[in-house]
């Protein structure tokens, strides 16, 4: 629970697109903040791709692993629906991961 | 679609066939003549290509099916699985003719003539390495060829109709998916429209971030799909990812519980991910439609005009004809106008070097230079008739047995359309008549020490203002003594009349010295070549012969380069202003007496230089007064005729050159023998412009009976 | 603002029957006349979706997509291409060649809709 009150907690804002070409961009400046606490703020998306997906979805993973903590901020209705339609649910991106 | 745009895509198609017709039969002949660029076999093979492709859109059956005969041998040539050897490339300009003959009927909605259309098939079929057996698939091919658009509705009669069928998808993309530019979102929003889904995705093989290929791919989705389509429906969503994907597509058959089971098992498995959950979906809803602001809109707007289509190329527009000709029109009215503005500025006594006068000069620059640009907006080149000649060549050869080969040169020579429209058919005939009258047969040129395949030269220049066109040929030229004996049999001539070479050779153009009788019905078609020099006379031109015996004949045309304006000589007779086309006149001159003599009669010649030249009196010869000019008071203007024959035309006083706007007479009032046009000058005053070959021709008679008269004199 | 879509294709009847199946479905067409011009309309533009030809002179549809592909500003843009039902060999190296997808010619205004709503996001 010590990452909750991490004070060196950082903000990702995502892209409007997040398709094919950006998902070596967002790997990338995610890859850059592993081990610090982060919030990815989600708020200007408009339309996300299975390969970004892949991205985010593996920065949980290694946030997790790392024990570190993440979470998503203002998730777009445009967002939530491209995750639904890519077997994902608001949910599961809004949890908290430090609770594990 | 609507119709009307349909009906104009369609006029493009046939536009454009007559464009691929082209290129296709000069890329034969450049393969032929062992000229042919690398790319020619491929722009050849991409002309019937596209004929097909348009003809298929507009269902066109005839067209379709033998342009993929043809295209399928073609694509042998291209492959150098054939080779283009003499026989190979006979077949297929015979079959680019075809083709050209069904392009016609399709647009004219004419039956074909459908033994032609098998012959050739066969003969392109028998090329096909393979033979009769290719061609036996190729029928299986073209039964494949879907000439009615193929339906996309998802409405499969299959065993798929009762609804609420349900499907175990299971897929997984590889990287080559993303790579191609699909998307693994849009074919699930693709799928959803097909029914109700449940979709799970599978995130177990994904690495750490580390690890992580951000453009590979990992994850798998297992989809629950159920819908009133069939497997053939769902198989459609993922058509174009099919090798790009693993995927298995299952109808679940029994009871809805097994599906169930599975999807349970199938979640299970993938249990231990705490990423993944189960989502339920509601009802198809469509997904809310994505807006997407576009960055580039600024871009796209001023970037537009630089990177319109064409850009590359030189920029082309297609105008209606009609809306060019009333620009013609009106710039030949702001020429008249121009005109007379002048006339009223000198009236009002503005002398030369004022102001208004200098001012007027320049619009009168002006005038001419936007005249000159109108012009050229409707001059084309002369490829557009040349280009049908070689066909016309082939079978002019075929039907009288010559070996003949045909060289065109100066095929980029511009001229107005009008001219380019009414040239086709005099050519024509003249081509027909090069052949069938000029050449040889191949053993008798042999036997002349020739070689046995004849030449016909097809050339364009331009000259002096005027567009020069001959047709030669490396014939036998002329048999003076046949034609004189022909002609004097016909009574066109006495049969004692001592001619000229030159003027044996001109009798052809005779009226009535050719009849159906004795022209072969290859060149004849019942016309003389009287016929094609007045069609040719009638668009301001001429036509001459130069033949010499053993060496072959060349017959020369040659034409206004348009039809809207002439430089002409304005000049007074009996008080009617008349224009004397410029380009027939060699000199103007004061008579003297000491050189004008008569010759009994109203006849009269004078001396130029101590050659004698025939004197036309035009206020007789065009009936404006009854009594005989004084050859004295008035002025002679020396002319040329196309047959190099010089005449004086008697006229009263000369006002001056001047460009003038052709307006026809024909089309506002009538033929006018001696006439060929009329025109509206700076005083608003209408003029007569003479037509200077056949007032000659009218006083012909007179002339050739002054022969003997010249000969004595001489 | 509507989608562009860019087509490529040498034959005039067919961006034209392009151009009006594709006006009328509400997208903004943009036309090049080969591979080569595609490649210079394409500069300045970000088409949502281009519709190329195969045989065409200059540069013909595979190489036309090839330089799409590995140009890093324009590789995402789905790329279908306009072939005949009989040219499996031809869909086949389009595919290889990284063609997102396909149209069958003669197509069905319809069916050319339907192709551009499935590939473009």
């Amino acid at each position: 629970m010590t990452a909750v009150t991490d004070p060196s907690q950082r903000i990702l804002e995502l892209a409007p697109v997040l398709d094919f070409r950006a998902a070596t961009p967002l790997a990338e400046g995610l890859l850059a903040m592993r081990g610090t606490a982060l919030t990815i703020d989600s708020s200007r998306v408009e339309r996300i791709g299975g390969q970004c997906l892949q991205v985010l979805l593996s920065a949980k993973k290694t946030w997790s692993a790392d024990d570190t903590a993440l979470s998503f901020t203002n998730l777009t209705p445009t967002f939530i629906e491209g995750l639904r339609l890519l077997g994902i649910a608001e949910a599961d991106f809004t949890r908290e991961e430090m609770s594990e | 679609m609507s119709v009307d745009a349909m009906a104009t895509v369609k006029q493009t198609f046939f536009q454009e066939c007559e464009e691929q017709l082209a290129e296709l039969e000069a890329g034969l002949l450049a393969i032929e003549r062992g000229e042919a660029e690398p790319d020619t076999v491929n722009a050849v093979f991409r002309a019937v290509h596209s004929i097909k492709g348009g003809a298929g859109a507009f269902s066109l059956e005839e067209l379709v099916q033998f342009a993929h005969v043809f295209e399928t041998t073609l694509d042998h040539l291209r492959t150098g699985a054939l080779e283009p050897s003499a026989d190979v490339l006979g077949v297929m300009l015979r079959a680019a003719d075809l083709l050209a003959d069904l392009v016609v009927a399709a647009r004219d909605g004419l039956a074909v003539d459908g033994e032609r259309s098998d012959v050739l098939v066969a003969e392109l079929n028998a090329l096909s390495p393979g033979g009769a057996a290719d061609a036996e698939a190729e029928e299986d091919d073209m039964s494949d060829f879907s000439f009615t658009p193929v339906t996309v509705a998802f409405d499969f009669s299959d065993s798929a109709a009762d609804a609420g069928r349900s499907f175990t998808v299971s897929f997984k993309p590889k990287p080559e998916l993303y790579a191609k530019g699909n998307e693994t979102a849009l074919v699930l929003r693709e799928l959803e429209r097909l029914g109700q889904m449940e979709i799970i995705c599978d995130a177990s093989d994904l690495p750490l971030l580390g690890e992580l290929d951000p453009e590979g791919a990992y994850l798998e989705w297992a989809i629950k799909l159920t819908t009133e389509k069939g497997e053939d429906a769902i198989r459609e969503v993922f058509e174009f990812v099919e090798w790009d994907c693993s995927l298995s597509i299952q109808a679940d058959d029994a009871e809805t519980g097994s599906t169930d089971d599975a999807l349970a098992a199938l979640l299970r498995s993938i249990q231990a991910d705490e990423t993944v959950v189960p989502v339920a979906l509601p009802d198809a809803a469509p997904p809310p439609a994505i807006e997407e602001p576009d960055p580039s809109a600024a871009a796209a707007k001023t970037g537009a005009a630089r990177n319109e289509p064409g850009a590359a190329a030189p920029q082309t527009i297609r105008a209606d004809l009609e809306r060019v000709d009333r620009l013609i029109d009106l710039v030949g009215e702001l020429v008249i106008n121009q005109a007379m503005l002048s006339q009223r500025v000198i009236e009002a006594g503005h002398v030369p070097g004022s102001a208004v006068a200098i001012g007027l000069d320049e619009l009168e620059q002006l005038t001419r230079e936007i005249q000159e640009c109108v012009m050229a907006i409707r001059a084309q080149a002369v490829k557009s008739v040349f280009q049908r000649m070689p066909r016309l060549v082939r079978e002019v050869a075929g039907m009288t047995g010559k070996s003949v080969r045909l060289i065109t040169d100066g095929e980029g020579t511009e001229v107005d359309k009008t001219v380019i429209d009414r040239l086709t058919d005099p050519l024509t005939h003249m081509i027909r008549n090069a052949i069938d009258h000029g050449l040889e047969k191949p053993e008798v040129r042999v036997a002349a020490g020739k070689p046995a395949e004849g030449v016909v030269r097809l050339s364009a220049m331009h000259r002096s203002g005027r567009i020069v066109i001959e047709v030669a040929d490396d014939g036998a030229g002329i048999d003076r003594q046949r034609v004189k004996a022909l002609a004097a049999g016909k009574g066109l001539i006495a049969a004692d009349a001592p001619l000229t070479d030159e003027e044996i050779d001109n009798l052809i153009f005779l009226p009535g010295f050719s009849t159906a009788s004795e022209v072969s019905n290859i060149s004849g078609r019942g016309v003389g070549m009287d016929v094609v020099k007045r069609s040719i006379q009638s668009l301001g031109g001429r036509l001459s012969i130069a033949s010499r015996p053993g060496k072959g004949s060349t017959f020369t045309m040659s034409l206004p380069l348009t039809l809207a304006v002439l430089d002409g000589m304005v000049v007074t007779v009996a008080d009617q202003t008349l224009v004397v086309p410029l380009t027939a006149i060699i000199e103007t001159l004061q008579p003297k007496a000491a050189d004008v003599h008569g010759l009994g009669g109203s006849a009269r010649v004078i001396a130029i230089r101590d050659a004698f030249t025939p004197l036309v009196d035009i206020g007789r010869e065009l009936d404006f007064r009854s009594a005989a000019t004084d050859p004295l008071a008035g002025v002679a203007i020396l002319v040329e005729t196309e047959g190099g024959r010089r005449s004086a035309l008697l006229v009263d006083t000369i006002q001056g050159q001047r460009q003038v706007v052709i307006k026809s007479l024909e089309s506002n009032y009538r033929h006018v023998p001696g006439i060929a046009a009329a025109t509206i000058l700076g005083d608003g005053r209408v003029a007569l412009i003479l037509d200077v070959d056949a007032v000659i021709a009218n006083s012909q008679s007179d002339v050739t009976n002054l022969e003997p008269v010249l000969a004595a004199a001489g | 603002m509507s989608a562009t879509i860019l087509t490529v294709d040498d034959s005039r009847t067919m961006r034209e029957m392009l151009k009006l199946a594709l006006s009328q479905a509400g997208y903004r067409v943009i036309q090049a006349e080969d591979g080569v011009h595609g490649l210079e309309v394409l500069k300045g533009e970000s088409p949502q979706v281009i519709v190329t030809d195969i045989n065409m002179p200059r540069m013909d549809g595979f190489g036309f997509i090839e330089q799409v592909r590995s140009d890093a500003a324009y590789r995402g843009i789905p790329i279908l291409v306009l072939t005949t039902e009989s040219d499996a060999e031809k869909k086949d190296r389009a595919r290889r060649a990284g063609a997102t997808g396909w149209i069958v010619k003669p197509f069905d205004p319809a069916k050319l809709i339907d192709a551009i709503r499935r590939v473009a996001a």
